[in-house]
């Protein structure tokens, strides 16, 4: 259990992890919107983005092989899609006569996997440089705007950082039952489906019960320290933007440019028109 | 049952090296058949990882340990039979309250039965969970349908043992088992431990850092320091040796604080460090003292 690695953030101090989070994020949306915005058969605006991705990811010393890794979680996911694409595509020609598969499915399911590949790889490379509570830090500013029709920001933001702080001790605790009940004999390996969810409720309810005498013993600590919410309240690390920050979006701006004037050149005008 | 332990290594996360932490390093340790056996030792020394091998929760393999025996069971062999291990080999965990989980005691302390005996028929095992409430001090009849949650801490604490004894173990094993009690409850509950033991119970092993409990219900000790072994011995002689338990991180027993303090003012007193012991042999003393 204590194998799960959750977050997959990788500590280093480049430049790119202590980029403002909150720019950060907006960075990685505007990547995603890059990636989409490059039209069917334009392949040149995908290669932009690969080498965007690929220098960011030098520039932030990730190794190669985490960010593998990262697509190697919803490989079954890219297959699943592109497979669909190449056996239910029917438009353009069969590659060999009276065939079920066409080049348009083909080359349909290449551009899926590539654009999959590209978002995963984008949304990876941020939670690779921004450690969790930097991240939830990051959302609340961008969710600031919403004080305005009285959302609550700082307290979303803090039930945020409490939930990502105690998964890893709650994750100590179910091995911790799941150790006591097997030593009671309990078997969570054999049986059907039915049978191994039934073999849980030994660990969920103990579980259970035992977040809620911590959320209670949280509670009773941030009362004791006379906590009361986001009025007035000074923050430990000050969010600013840096020149750092402004040359990252002046890129990001860059980068959507040419994805956009790339798809002026058309590789393959055939397919294109049949689409 | 007889627990044999030759060379018995550990790794966690041995897959990764960058993080992987040797917890054992060559464990050598035979607890016989009767002995209430303790196991002190600093906070990662290897304790809990070692007694988590005793009952299969942690699996051991060929490569990583020479012997480990208890009893018939060999639990380097792979196809060990860990049920039927587990119901010899019983294991409470620190604060065992948090484990329960069932409506009524009754069927929390059942829990055990239905997964390792799961023939005997609904008398037999209610009369099985009698005779275990019955032997951490509690009454059956005004018990067994209440929730566990609603018990107070020892009393919790007592029905999360009946649970373990009701499957009739051989060898014990408690890791810090009066942890979080006050002081009359410690008392109960060793008072109850001793009992227990030379019934169903044969061997019982602790794990705990309350010296003076050690030193005065162990038969023997194991001292564990950085995944080792540094020694096996009487009690009394493994907190005689000053230089050892302070080099392994420990706090002395009472009793064994004044002997060592009387020692270094010139009176060498010859007794073993039991309270009552020590107690006659103090006035003993200084009875000739004053002739």
């Amino acid at each position: 259990m204590k194998d799960v690695a959750f977050g997959q953030y990788f500590p280093s101090n480049s430049v790119i992890h202590k980029m403002n989070p909150a720019i950060k994020l907006l960075l990685a949306i505007a990547f995603i919107v890059a990636v989409f915005l490059v039209r069917a058969f334009h392949f040149l605006g995908f290669g932009v983005c690969f080498a965007f991705l690929i220098s960011v990811t030098i520039i932030a010393k990730i190794p190669f092989s985490k960010m593998l890794k990262s697509i190697k979680a919803i490989l079954f996911f890219i297959i699943f899609s592109a497979v669909i694409q190449i056996f239910f595509n029917k438009k353009g020609t069969p590659l060999w006569e009276n065939g079920f598969i066409t080049d348009v499915a083909l080359l349909n399911a290449g551009y899926i996997i590539v654009r999959i590949t590209l978002v995963v790889l984008g949304a990876s490379l941020l939670t690779f440089t921004t450690s969790p509570v930097e991240l939830a830090d990051g959302i609340e500013v961008l969710l600031t705007p919403l004080k305005l029709v009285k959302f609550p920001v700082h307290e979303f933001a803090l039930i945020m950082s409490i939930a990502l702080r105690f998964i890893p001790t709650l994750l100590d605790e179910t091995d911790r039952i799941i150790k006591a009940q097997k030593a009671r004999g309990a078997d969570f390996e054999s049986g059907n489906v039915f049978k191994r969810i039934k073999a849980l409720v030994p660990v969920l309810i103990p579980l259970l019960i035992s977040s809620f005498r911590r959320a209670d013993e949280l509670a009773d600590a941030m009362d004791a320290r006379c906590y009361a919410g986001s009025k007035n309240r000074t923050r430990y690390k000050k969010l600013e933007v840096a020149f750092k920050d402004v040359f990252a979006i002046i890129v990001m701006a860059g980068l959507i440019t040419a994805v956009v004037f790339l798809n002026k050149f058309n590789l393959i005008p055939y397919l294109a028109a049949v689409v | 049952m007889q627990v044999v332990v030759k060379n018995l290594n550990y790794t966690y996360s041995k897959n990764s090296k960058s993080v992987a932490v040797k917890a054992l390093k060559g464990i050598n340790l035979t607890i016989e058949e009767g002995e209430f056996f303790g196991i002190i030792g600093e906070t990662g020394s290897g304790k809990s990882t070692f007694i988590q091998h005793l009952n299969g929760l942690i699996k051991t393999t060929k490569e990583d340990c020479e012997c480990l025996k208890i009893g018939e069971f060999d639990l380097t062999e792979k196809k060990c039979n860990y049920k039927k291990l587990r119901s010899k080999v019983g294991m409470v965990f620190q604060y065992p309250e948090y484990q329960l989980f069932a409506e009524t005691v009754e069927a929390d302390v059942m829990f055990g039965l239905k997964n390792c005996k799961p023939e005997m028929t609904e008398e037999e095992k209610s009369s099985a969970v009698k005779k275990a409430l019955e032997l951490v001090g509690l009454n059956y009849y005004e018990i067994k349908d209440k929730s566990p949650f609603e018990l107070s801490g020892g009393q919790k604490r007592r029905v999360a043992i009946a649970g373990v004894l009701v499957l009739e173990p051989e060898v014990l094993i408690l890791d810090e088992p009066a942890a979080g009690l006050d002081p009359k409850g410690k008392r109960e509950l060793l008072k109850l431990l001793k009992e227990i033991h030379g019934k169903t119970v044969k061997t019982t092993v602790i794990v705990s850092h309350d010296m003076n409990l050690i030193m005065e219900e162990c038969d023997k000790v194991a001292l564990f320091h950085k995944g080792n072994v540094a020694k096996v011995d009487a009690p009394e002689n493994i907190f005689k040796d000053k230089e050892l338990v302070s080099l392994c991180g420990l706090k002395f027993p009472l009793t064994a604080s004044l002997y060592h303090a009387l020692k270094e003012k010139g009176v060498s007193l010859k007794t073993n460090l039991k309270v009552e012991n020590f107690i006659k042999a103090v006035t003993e003393y200084y009875k000739g003292e004053q002739r």
